[in-house]
């Protein structure tokens, strides 16, 4: 404590007085005008008299979109492709609300399908059937009466437990591959597991039996799946996370908290219940001692100016090149930072890992469910609601358009026995892009510890000895004096430009090298 | 904040005697709220040069710090400046070390409490207050505001009046008892002997310090109205008790003549009037000031009120954590004012209550965690959390009971369907057989209804099965029915008589408890004691 100005008091009475005053204003986030050039967000206008915080998107088969929301409720929206009316935020009705004099073809629309569900974070859509998650269940839901308001809901499975603690949100995925369901499980507060599967990653079967499949789940904000249909979630900082982490779902796998282990007991699936890793350590050594642990294939790193706080939705882009020019690649918004990042992964080892780098800033609000179209239509919705969000409004639903400009990216990252290889998504100044002295890299790790988060650590500074640019000028080959097993590997690329002069427009990349291709 | 008005009295009274002044510190009290990444107050108001007790204290399951800086400091700039650095800002437990601080908390793991003693800036400003731990700056901010004392009234002078009014009469129509001047200038009401049916107009002078807007206030029984210059800048007009108001005004830098009116019918009289300024803190303009007078309107501090669920037409449903009714449940309310929670998790009628349904504030303004309690009254639970169906050996054999989370033995949760009106039918499994229940509702809570609830069941019933419809109460036999006092329930602090009036064909008592054999179709009514015909004398409509 540092007291200063000890001067002699001179008061008549000693008045204090304090008022609850409303939120403090956020300093909201505008898109960034260069960004805009090649993405552009559309701010929706939204229903009134409701919060809508959208916590899980799904397309339904004539193309509306149907979003599940913090308060239970489950929204359709008609036209939201092709809207272009946007909503201004009205802070006395709470609403985002549209121009009046904008054209019906302009407009999106609301229909209220069902209400009162326990905060639906998961959406899919089977057979006439509507899938919703809510906090100790999954149910379907269906307009039976043809009313168009849901007036069935079924129960599917409600084999997990819940204790009223805030933290045991559950996340449901889509169907995958098998026509199961992953659902996430969050812990009990940051520490441990009240109550079964707290913790865990369950999949329900299509006949809705519950089939504990990876433990280790700390604080989940997504789930969801690649191109090739692998099963994802992300995690929050916390204990045991240094930092967000992209994780993948390997059946029978810990992801590294312990504090839900104890229901290996209910498991029998699972096998024994794995040795629980020492404090204070690292991923890349515990990973030697404990079989079923799989390293976060990414880390989304921490912090402002980073990736993120608090990483939700994991979404693939599947639309064939209708969202620009990275076909296959992850998108992840983070809800704090009111943005979204852009991961490409790769497998070594048999081990997933890549890299994320910065995509898009200035959404609204903290974006939580999410969803491409394979029209490349991307809608993001979320709220701030508990941790703040930069995007300043309580809650928003926004698209995604690409404008059909390819901005100047490191396209792919790949690891490489001595450095990394980089495509880009436009031919490189050769001059630029081969000189080591436009790159700059540092190589660090996080703790593993039971503590709450982590700072980077175990510096390590390398050199780029080489940069060689290949003859199609479309990707460069970065020699590094020392690889890291099991550190990020941020790289900076301020120096490379285009063959058209640009800079790259997110000129940071950080990969995590949880294994190092032997060619 | 009772503590305040003794030192402020004592304050006032020493103004001739600074050595008195030597006083114990003013204690504020800062939170962290809950999963919620603010604090709990925004503002704090000190006067110049105070001494403060800060009583710091982090309730919430993440680490927080709170860090005061100088007048116009960027705050978030500041948590970013030093997480250029963080090796170091890790090191300093992300307390930042820059000029620009002048107090800092020690970084507060979760549930620990700090008490920081200083001296409040002599400068007068806005002093901001932020969590500098990485990521909560955002949303984690507040200001010190460092204020003086204000203007008072000058040259106050005194116009008694008698008469009998309901609200303030046009004194200039009328003529005084009595006037004089009042020498200490703070508006009071102990000239006289009157203690009913009297007016008192003050006229003084005020200097309006800056261009800007000023806050009024009043706590007056009976009513009031404040007058600068011509306009009228505050009134609380007709009978009631001292309660504090407020009413806003912009003023233009000067001097300006002040009438402040007021009337007392009968009983209790009090009239606090007072303003505050951008510059200045609350100052009282009389002698008299309520309880909490520097605080001016009472603010809602609990987040957790405001978000009412209002049945309209069709009833709301509402799953979530409601207080006594488990983590599965069910909330129903109807239009006509009654409600009940249903159990995802027993199976079974937990709740019923009347009046409001439920307030979702708690729920939907933070990050979803606790149990609500319903928003009405006469909450009832006429039985524990326990599964609705059993096959007993005999009667007496104990009601097999529920472990949350546990898996409950012999039942499946199946879903449920909302009938043309939105009334819900849950549907269950048990033991093969397949029970659908519904509970409608039936008129309105002030004029006599009733919650009906039907369980329809299909597939073989085992012999010797009961449905429990009370337990562990008093069974008293009443026109059709039972009288059914419960066990004391108390939800959230609040204690509720547990009393229902239940009505059942065929029911028997056995013990203390209320069972129905179980067959195909199973009716029962609730219905709230005083609604029952037989007591309807006494029912006084809420």
């Amino acid at each position: 404590m540092k007291a200063q100005r000890l001067l002699l008091p001179v008061l008549l009475g000693s008045i204090v007085s304090a008022a609850s005053a409303p939120r403090p204003a956020l300093a909201a986030t505008e898109p960034d005008p260069k960004e805009a050039e090649y993405y552009k967000i559309t701010t929706f206008p939204t229903p009134p008299g409701t919060a809508l915080e959208v916590s899980s998107v799904e397309f339904l088969p004539d193309g509306r979109v149907a979003m599940g929301t913090r308060r239970g409720e489950v929204w359709i929206a008609s036209n939201a492709q092709n809207a272009t009316a946007t909503g201004a935020w009205n802070k006395e009705t709470m609403a985002f609300e549209s121009d009046p004099g904008a054209p019906e073809t302009s407009r999106i629309s609301y229909q209220r399908f069902a209400e009162g569900q326990h905060e639906i974070l998961g959406l899919a859509w089977k057979d006439g059937w509507l899938y919703a998650t809510n906090r100790y269940e999954v149910l379907r839901m269906k307009s039976q009466s043809g009313s168009g308001k849901a007036d069935r809901f079924e129960t599917v499975c409600d084999k997990w437990g819940v204790s009223g603690d805030y933290h045991e949100y559950s996340f449901g995925s889509r169907f995958d591959k098998n026509g199961d369901l992953w659902v996430l499980c969050c812990l009990t507060g940051s520490f441990s597991s009240k109550t079964p599967f707290r913790g865990w990653a369950l999949r329900v079967k299509p006949d809705g039996t519950m089939v504990p499949t990876c433990s280790g789940v700390r604080s989940p904000g997504g789930v969801g799946f690649d191109a090739d249909g692998e099963v994802y979630y992300t995690d929050n900082q916390g204990p045991w996370h240094g930092s967000c982490t992209l994780q993948h779902l390997v059946p029978g796998s810990f992801q590294g908290h312990p504090g839900g282990n104890m229901w290996y007991d209910l498991a029998p699936n699972m096998g024994p219940r794995p040795q629980d890793p020492m404090d204070k350590s690292r991923m890349v050594t515990e990973r030697t001692k404990i079989k079923e642990l799989v390293p976060p294939a990414v880390y989304m790193v921490y912090g402002p100016g980073k990736i993120g706080n608090s990483s939700t939705a994991i979404i693939a882009d599947e639309s064939e090149g209708k969202f620009g020019p990275f076909q296959k690649q992850l998108f992840i918004p983070d809800q704090s930072h009111s943005n979204v990042s852009r991961v490409f992964l790769e497998t070594v080892n048999g081990v997933k890992q890549g890299v994320v780098f910065p995509f898009l800033t200035g959404l609204r609000s903290g974006p939580i469910g999410a969803r491409m179209g394979k029209d490349g239509k991307f809608f993001v919705g979320g709220s701030d609601r508990g941790w703040g969000a930069k995007g300043g409004e309580v809650f928003a639903f926004e698209r995604i358009d690409w404008t059909g400009k390819v901005p100047f990216e490191v396209h792919e990252m790949h690891a490489k026995p001595d450095g990394f290889e980089l495509t880009f998504t436009e031919p490189v100044d050769p001059a630029t892009a081969g000189n080591p002295a436009s790159y700059n890299a540092r190589e660090f790790t996080y703790i593993y510890q039971e503590k709450y988060g982590s700072p980077e650590v175990d510096d390590v500074l390398p050199k780029i000895e080489k940069a060689v640019v290949a003859p199609d000028g479309k990707s460069v080959r970065l020699h590094f004096d020392v690889l890291t097993k099991g550190h990020v590997h941020e790289l900076h690329l301020d120096g490379v430009r285009s063959a058209k002069g640009a800079p790259v427009l997110h000129p940071v990349a950080y990969y995590t090298l949880n294994e190092i291709p032997a060619k | 904040m009772n503590s305040l008005r003794p030192l402020l009295l004592s304050g006032l009274l020493a103004a001739s005697a600074p050595a008195l002044l030597a006083q114990e510190p003013v204690q504020i009290n800062l939170k962290t709220l809950t999963a919620q990444m603010k604090f709990d107050l925004s503002e704090l108001v000190v006067s110049p040069g105070t001494k403060v007790k800060l009583l710091f204290e982090n309730p919430d399951d993440m680490p927080h710090n709170v860090v005061f800086c100088q007048p116009g400091t960027n705050v978030e700039q500041l948590v970013m400046k030093m997480l250029e650095k963080p090796e170091e800002a890790l090191k300093n437990n992300f307390l930042p070390d820059d000029p620009k601080v002048w107090l800092k908390s020690r970084l507060l793991n979760p549930h620990e409490k700090q008490v920081i003693e200083f001296t409040a800036p002599e400068k007068p400003g806005n002093y901001p207050y932020v969590c500098s731990f990485p990521g909560h700056a955002a949303s984690m901010q507040g200001v010190l505001r460092v204020l003086g004392e204000g203007p008072k009234l000058e040259n106050l002078k005194f116009a008694l009046y008698l008469g009998s009014w309901k609200n303030l009469p046009n004194f200039t129509e009328l003529t005084p008892h009595r006037t004089g001047d009042v020498p200490d200038n703070l508006v009071q009401l102990n000239f006289d002997d009157y203690k009913n049916q009297y007016g008192l107009v003050f006229t003084g002078t005020l200097k309006v310090p800056a261009n800007g807007e000023y806050t009024f206030y009043s706590a007056s029984d009976d009513g009031c109205r404040i007058t600068v210059g011509d306009e009228q800048v505050h009134k609380h007009d007709g009978i009631h008790p001292a309660e504090i108001r407020e009413s806003k005004k912009k003023l233009k830098k000067g001097e300006y003549p002040v009438r402040i009116e007021y009337f007392q019918a009968e009983g209790g009289a009090a009239l606090y009037v007072g303003w505050k300024g951008e510059q200045f803190d609350t100052t009282a303009f009389s002698k008299w000031t309520p309880e909490n007078w520097k605080k001016g309107v009472q603010q809602k501090t609990n987040e957790f009120v405001g978000l009412p669920l209002d049945p309209k037409g069709a009833p709301i449903i509402y799953r979530n954590f409601i207080a006594g009714a488990g983590n599965r449940s069910i909330g129903v309310g109807f239009e006509g004012g009654l409600n009940y929670a249903w159990s995802a998790e027993t199976m079974n009628f937990t709740l019923a209550w009347r009046g409001a349904f439920m307030d979702a504030a708690r729920h939907w303004r933070s990050r979803g965690g606790g149990h609500q309690s319903p928003a009405g009254f006469d909450v009832v639970r006429p039985a524990e959390l326990v599964p609705p169906l059993a096959v007993l050996e005999s009667q007496n054999a104990e009601w097999p009971k529920f472990t949350p989370d546990q898996p409950l033995e012999g039942y499946a949760w199946k879903g449920y369907d909302l009938d043309q009106n939105g009334v819900p039918t849950f549907h269950y499994t048990w033991k093969g057989v397949q029970v659908d229940e519904k509970i409608e509702s039936s008129g309105d809570f002030k004029k006599g209804g009733s919650l009906v609830r039907t369980l329809t069941l299909k597939g073989p019933i085992p012999a010797k099965s009961f449905l429990l419809l009370s337990q562990k109460a008093k069974l008293t036999s009443a026109k059709d029915g039972y009288a059914v006092q419960g066990e004391k329930l108390n939800l959230n602090g609040t204690n509720y008589e547990n009393q229902i009036l239940i009505k059942a064909p065929g029911a028997t008592v056995s013990g203390n408890s209320l069972l129905v054999p179980v067959s195909e179709k199973i009716q029962i009514s609730y219905t709230w004691p005083e609604m029952h015909p037989a007591n309807h004398a006494t029912h006084t409509a809420q």
